[in-house]
């Protein structure tokens, strides 16, 4: 019986040419045992290599690759347990210390990690070395047949050396792909590792196809000669003990007071907190919490709920806002520590979508904070607790997606990049591939002929690359934390940033095996919230407590259901604003509904209308089937949350609560489609078992498979419901706060800026310009207005501007530069330009240019202490228009007055609305709109409908162009900044748009706002 | 408007036509007004025209004669004449038609003109830009001082060119040399003799002016104009850098024999590309080599016979099949060949392949039958296979065995497609 004991993955990163499951499912359709991986330096593949062979019932023996400092590489395979502990120790050692890409043992990393290990020699190092390090019977001797002189020139040596120290032979065929046809694709991955293109690649690339998974007969044939090489890899697969399931991951235990167990003293920490929390602690809820907490102890998970614990009272010690997401919103033993924010009592939330008792797996605790250095700090704190290698961070798999698989195939079949960029432009442009849209579109619009036979080759390679994976990339905050050393467990690796590590599993993986992952996630909004108690704090002397705002507060909804809400949490998008007033929210709840369901999966589901319809009271809230009347009364008989599809499977298909888990784990998993047809396939079955319609099938069926991509629990909504709600709070109460904060943490949401602005001071906020007298770095409140920060004078240093604010005040430009001398030409410029030198010599902006010129001219010794003549220049001020073109190249937006404002004489000439006015015309009239384009979109759901939000002095208006239109005036509507729309009024229950009918640019100057574009 | 002769006057030409060549014919034109002239920009020159008041009349005289011999050079272009050359350059330039600008009135003559006019580097234009100064007027109102203090030595030239204070004498451009001849003929000619006649006469003036230049060249073109509308260019490269006509003419005259122009000639530019010429310093101990002119003259003569693409220097190609080769017209660069491992044997290919019959038995040879060759296999390695060049239209794959007959002769044959062949044969 012949196994494979030598394959590469595309995990080699372009070294080899497929998936590990495409490599299993090979394997396993030629009637293979057991199939050994050996990646190149990494055990990334492992995981999704080893479910792929438990599901397929075959061995997988796992390997690595190891680059050695002298030259060449070692194949190692873990015969033990401790043997894959050693080659993850090697592997990590070798990596931690080198530079990216320059990682290599040495021969005494060799020797210290051997225990348990084979090794696998194909003629190209000192045999007796091996022999030494591995000892005897550790070693076999590789004979690989390909078909090529030189590797059977090889195989003599192999068989001489194996000769001479009594090596046993192992036949392989040193497999680099699933099937032959996937040479192509390995010779493309082998220019682009090389930096070449194929005509140029010559002997790189692959002298024939021949490293392919072989059948069993093809091998006996090839060793005809050598039966005991192909007898041997049923013995060495035998050897090979060691799987992934035997891993030996410990969570960490938590440090306890003497006397206590864990169970006990996470009692006593949640009835604590329960305490704080329900006031008063009802029966309801303290049942609930008894429940829970004899669950955990019964699951043993008490140490995780701790550690969790410990890292949200770290940053509540450090005032750091930290709030728990996801699926643990559905705990009240979380609400109780502190971890999430949303009472899952109160709001009746599905426990078991959290923790149940059949799921067998660690429960999933998100904890979203401040982005940026807030975040680093808990991160810190994390690797300091549970030390340098008991801690990492999650992986992110990078893989080949439209964009970069157009870059990587056509660079390598030698198109140049002025051809390459139309295509991965029309790629990238329009974001993910419609279901069933032709590969070939993007080529086809690009002007490549589809019958060249190089571009079909392209489009083929094109296809072959998707999902294949490119490098390894850092995840965003997912952490692993461990009892022992990580480094024993997977391989660590350095990441970019100094002092962090990273695991070479993603966070998928570590879910697979077990492995306990805290997800620290940086959220903008959290950073603004934050920044802007602190706001309120200092300039109102106001104590905002997010946990205790006054709920379902009339004021903040009414504002919501007039779609006011630039700026907000989760429903500021063009698409809620076309959302909020047919639904008006009322009350939590509703906008917890809100939340989720202005989304591709309820959307592509069609779900989102008949909700609407229901909602206003047009249709009855009949569910999708009588059954599931219960489950579905709460969101008016339209299925949106994830808790909702899994109670649906079991009640029509009768799937077990396990079953359930495996549909929702498919449902969010990127690489999950197999598993979705799989699945699907089991719904449809126990539906007819159950005796539901065709009809009903399909209705369910879609409206499950809608959530594949973009699955959304309830209490993840209720979660950033809680945000959305204390931000539109804020807003109401303290615009200027809240506005100034949102400007600090730029990029962040849906809007530029310049709308941020425009849009405060329409509801009364006083933005003042940045002021070198007065500006803090960042935007501040000064006597209740908004003052715009030194960090929105494009260019200026942070630097040197917290020493402008420390240093201050100064008498005179040239007092600033001289007391200043970090402070570059183009900062002095920029500040001259935007006007924050004014008050300092207070005089106009070409003045305070004037001055600066002289400031900048570097003066002699002699001259130093002399004051120069300060007199006015002789320059003009600047125009109203040059102020505002100023303002924008300067700082990106302007406190002034909006661009459109300076030519409203000539639109309302020209018959153009105001955004504002708008809610009085008439529905089906047709009006014209005009302003500066805020937000081109065209989503993949929207059937080519593209959606624009032109923004003017009074508001903004919405505005829906048609594929056709669309296509005539692309140029237009993609590149111009200002536009003039004609078309007709569009008024559903005051959701206002216009459906173009004309379309013209409008040149308003150069003041250029930015759009946010085709999210 | 006169301008007063007691000051220089300076003229400037500006063209509009973008054709490189213009901008020589433009020099040229100057050049019959003065020998003095600037090169001010690369469609610009200026000259002095001070000297010319006796031998041409006016500025205004002067100015509608340049005009004219450029109409007759088909240069489009504009003239100004003025007190100083900065002032000239810049009317002419931005001011259509001819402008004379008197000595005093620069600004008022060239205030409304964009500030982006005045020769300034980028950075100052920002600074003006910035500053709202947007016209050359606008700029002159500024105070000398302020521009000292701000913009130093360079911006006070600069108001100082604004306003047309700048006194300074021409910057003569060197002359151009040129490395091209024409020649056109009265009556076309259709006999190689006569031709290479003429070419040997330009040929011999090029091969003067290199050499004068200290100059050799490794690039002759010859164009020749037909008379059937059609022009037969030939580009002769060189390996080596030479100056000598006869080699040259040699050279031009196995490449017209090899490649004859298809109809009779009427007209004949023979150009050289100039550079440095080469200087050898032969080793004591490297080993005499044929002189690069006399191995090229040979090639020549060699290629003439047998073809272009057939005569020159082997090149192996980096790829997987087997004795890929191809011919170079120049030597490439000689590589160390991969050293593998062991001894080996020497393979003798057969150029082309021997056709040849291959009886098989369950997979394997068992009897070669070639021109020559014949006998049954006792022995074969293999199959070898290699494929490649799967993305062109000439992928190509094939099995390769090396057998052994009963005679003991070693053979290496192929199965390319479904025909065998004897490729070599081991010695």
């Amino acid at each position: 019986m012949y196994a494979e004991l030598h394959a590469r993955s595309a995990f080699s990163f372009l070294e080899g040419a497929s998936t590990p499951e495409d490599l299993v499912s090979t394997a396993a359709d030629l009637g293979m045992p057991a199939l050994a991986l050996a990646d190149i330096d990494n055990l990334s593949g492992a995981p999704r290599f080893y479910m792929a062979a438990k599901k397929a019932g075959l061995q997988a023996h796992l390997g690595v690759e190891v680059t050695a400092a002298a030259g060449g590489r070692y194949t190692l395979f873990a015969e033990s347990r401790t043997g894959y502990q050693n080659l993850c120790r090697l592997l990590s050692t070798m990596k931690l210390r080198a530079p990216k890409g320059q990682a290599a043992a040495t021969e005494e990393d060799f020797r210290t990690y051997s225990e348990g290990l084979i090794c696998l020699t194909h003629g190209e190092r000192d045999p007796q070395l091996l022999l030494d390090i591995y000892g005897r019977g550790q070693v076999y001797a590789e004979l690989t047949r390909d078909l090529q002189r030189s590797t059977e020139a090889l195989n003599q040596r192999v068989l001489a050396i194996a000769g001479k120290h009594q090596f046993p032979l192992l036949a392989t065929n040193g497999v680099r792909y699933a099937k032959p046809g996937k040479r192509e694709l390995m010779d493309v991955l082998t220019c682009v590792r090389h930096k070449t293109t194929i005509d140029q690649a010559g002997r790189l690339l692959e002298a024939n196809a021949q490293r392919y998974l072989k059948p069993e007969r093809m091998m006996q044939r090839l060793f005809a000669d050598y039966p005991q090489a192909l007898a041997n890899t049923q013995a060495l697969s035998e050897r090979l003990g060691f799987t992934l399931a035997d891993l030996g991951y410990q969570f960490p235990l938590y440090p306890l007071p003497p006397g206590e167990t864990i169970d006990s003293f996470l009692r006593q920490r949640t009835e604590e907190g329960a305490r704080g929390r329900y006031r008063p602690y009802h029966e309801k809820a303290q049942r609930q919490i008894e429940r829970e907490l004899q669950l955990i102890a019964k699951l043993e998970l008490g140490g995780y709920f701790l550690i969790v614990w410990d890292i949200v009272r770290f940053c509540r010690e450090q005032g750091i806002l930290a709030q728990g997401r996801g699926s643990a919103a559905n705990s009240a033993v979380c609400y109780s520590l502190g971890i999430t924010a949303v009472d899952p009592v109160g709001m009746d939330l599905l426990f078991e979508r959290f923790l149940s008792e059949e799921r067998g797996e660690w429960p999933d605790i998100d904890i979203d904070l401040p982005s940026g250095d807030q975040r680093e700090r808990v991160i810190q704190y994390v690797y300091q607790r549970y030390g340098q290698h008991g801690a990492a961070m999650t992986a992110n798999v990078i893989t080949y997606r439209g964009r970069s698989g157009i870059r990587d195939v056509g660079k390598a079949l030698g198109y140049t990049k002025e051809t390459l960029d139309p295509i991965a432009s029309l790629v990238s442009r329009w974001g993910f591939q419609q279901p069933g849209e032709p590969v070939e579109k993007p080529f086809e619009e690009a002007g490549q002929k589809l019958n060249d036979p190089r571009t079909a080759k392209f489009i083929q390679l094109y296809r072959e690359i998707q999902d294949l994976p490119r490098h390894l990339g850092q995840h965003s905050g997912g952490m692993v934390i461990s009892q022992h050393a990580l480094s024993s467990v997977v391989p660590l690796e350095p990441a970019t940033m100094p002092g962090r590590v990273i695991i070479q599993w993603d966070k998928e993986d570590c879910a697979d095996l077990g492995l306990i992952k805290v997800d620290l996630l940086g959220l903008g909004m959290m950073a603004a919230l934050e920044e802007s108690i602190e706001l309120i704090r200092t300039a109102h002397g106001d104590e905002i407590d997010l946990s205790q705002l006054p709920a379902d507060d009339p004021k903040v909804y009414a504002m919501m259901q007039q779609a006011d809400t630039v700026g907000l949490f989760q429903v500021e998008s063009r698409a809620q604003m076309a959302s909020l007033p047919l639904t008006k929210p009322e009350k939590f709840y509703d906008l917890v509904v809100q939340v989720a369901i202005i989304r591709p999966g309820p959307i592509v589901g069609k779900l989102y209308h008949p909700f609407v319809r229901r909602r206003r009271g047009l249709e009855a809230p009949v569910s999708l089937h009588p059954s599931l009347d219960g489950v579905l009364a709460r969101t008016l008989g339209v299925p949106l949350f994830q808790e909702q599809l899994l109670r649906m499977a079991m009640i029509v298909a009768n799937f077990t609560g396990g079953e359930a888990e495996e549909l929702r784990r498919a449902m969010g998993f990127k690489r999950s489609e197999k598993r979705m047809i799989d699945i699907e396939a089991r719904l449809r079955a126990g539906m007819t078992a159950n005796g539901i319609d065709a009809e009903a099938q399909e209705k369910i069926v879609h409206s499950i498979t809608a959530f594949a991509l973009y699955g959304f629990p309830e209490s993840h909504a209720a979660s950033f419901a809680l945000l959305a709600y204390a931000s539109a709070w804020l807003r109401t109460y303290y615009p200027a706060a809240f506005t100034a904060a949102l400007l600090n943490q730029q990029p962040m949401g849906f809007y530029h800026p310049a709308t941020l602005v425009k849009d405060a001071q329409r509801h009364g906020v006083r933005v003042l310009p940045v002021d070198i007298t007065k500006s803090d770095w960042r935007c501040n409140i000064e006597e209740g207005a908004l003052r715009l920060g030194l960090n929105y004078s494009r260019g200026l240093r942070a630097d040197v501007a917290q020493l402008i604010v420390k240093k201050r005040p100064f008498l005179s430009i040239v007092d600033l530069t001289r007391r200043i001398p970090e402070l570059r030409k183009d900062e002095l410029r920029q500040l001259a330009s935007i006007g924050a030198l004014n008050p300092l010599e207070d005089t106009h902006r070409r003045d305070a240019l004037w001055q600066s010129e002289l400031a900048l001219q570097p003066v002699g010794p002699l001259l130093a202490e002399l004051e120069p003549a300060n007199g006015k220049s002789p320059l003009q001020a600047m125009t109203a228009a040059e102020r505002l073109v100023a303002d924008f190249a300067g700082t990106s937006m302007t406190v002034g007055a909006h661009p459109v404002a300076h030519h409203r004489a000539e639109l309302t000439r020209q018959r153009v609305w105001r955004a504002i006015d708008l809610a009085q015309a008439r529905n089906n009239t047709i009006v014209r709109i005009a302003g500066c384009v805020i937000c081109r979109q065209r989503p993949s759901t929207a059937k080519g409908f593209a959606f624009f939000s032109l923004e003017d002095e009074t508001g903004i208006a919405n505005a829906i162009v048609a594929p056709a239109l669309f296509e005539k005036h692309r140029l237009v509507l993609i590149g111009e900044p200002y536009l003039l729309f004609e078309g007709v009024l569009q008024n559903q229950g005051g959701a206002i748009s216009v459906k173009v009918g004309r379309v013209t640019p409008l040149r308003l100057g150069q003041a250029l706002m930015e759009s946010h574009d085709f999210h | 408007m006169s301008l007063s002769w007691h000051d220089p006057v300076y003229a400037a030409i500006h063209i509009a036509n973008p054709e490189p060549a213009a901008a020589a014919a433009l020099f040229a034109l100057a050049q019959q007004f003065s020998p003095l002239v600037e090169m001010a920009g690369p469609r610009t020159v200026v000259l002095a025209i001070g000297a010319l008041r006796r031998l041409m009349g006016s500025p205004a005289q002067i100015t509608s004669e340049m005009a004219r011999r450029a109409q007759e050079r088909h240069l489009q272009g504009r003239i100004a004449v003025a007190a100083n050359p900065d002032t000239a350059v810049i009317a002419a330039q931005h001011l259509a038609g001819i402008n004379l600008i008197p000595h005093g009135r620069e600004v008022e003559q060239l205030g409304h003109l964009p500030v982006t006019a005045l020769p300034a580097d980028p950075n100052t234009l920002a600074v003006l830009d910035r500053w709202g100064v947007r016209t050359v007027e606008e700029f002159c109102a500024l105070p000398r001082t302020g521009i000292a203090e701000r913009l130093g030595p360079n911006g006070l030239r600069l108001l100082a060119i604004a306003r047309g204070e700048v006194h300074r004498p021409i910057k003569p451009q060197a002359e151009t040399v040129n490395y091209e001849e024409r020649f056109a003929l009265d009556h076309p000619v259709d006999l190689l003799e006569p031709l290479l006649f003429l070419i040997a006469r330009l040929l011999n003036d090029l091969c003067d002016r290199l050499r004068q230049h200290s100059r050799a060249t490794t690039e002759l073109r010859v164009l020749l104009a037909l008379v059937d509308g059609s022009t037969h260019t030939r580009v002769l490269a060189l390996p080596f850098a030479t100056h000598d006509s006869h080699a040259l003419l040699k050279l031009v005259q196995l490449d017209c024999e090899a490649h004859p122009p298809r109809a009779a000639i009427r007209h004949l530019t023979v150009a050289v590309l100039p550079v440095e010429p080469r200087v050898i310093q032969h080793h004591l101990y490297t080993p005499p080599s044929p002189v690069p002119e006399r191995l090229e003259l040979t090639l020549a003569k060699i290629r003439a016979m047998v073809g272009e693409d057939k005569a020159g220097f082997p090149e192996l190609l980096d790829t997987h099949r087997p004795d890929a080769w191809r011919i170079r017209s120049s030597a490439p660069l000689v590589h160390e060949p991969d050293r593998e491992f062991g001894l080996r044997l020497a393979l003798r290919y057969f150029r082309p392949p021997l056709p040849a019959k291959v009886e098989v038995e369950r997979g394997r040879p068992v009897r070669l039958t070639a021109r020559g060759i014949a006998g049954r296999i006792v022995q074969a390695a293999g199959p070898w296979r290699t494929s490649g060049d799967w993305w062109t239209a000439i992928a190509w794959s094939r099995e390769d065995w090396d057998v052994a007959l009963t005679d003991g002769a070693l053979y290496r044959i192929a199965l390319n497609e479904v025909h065998w062949a004897v490729d070599a044969s081991y010695d």
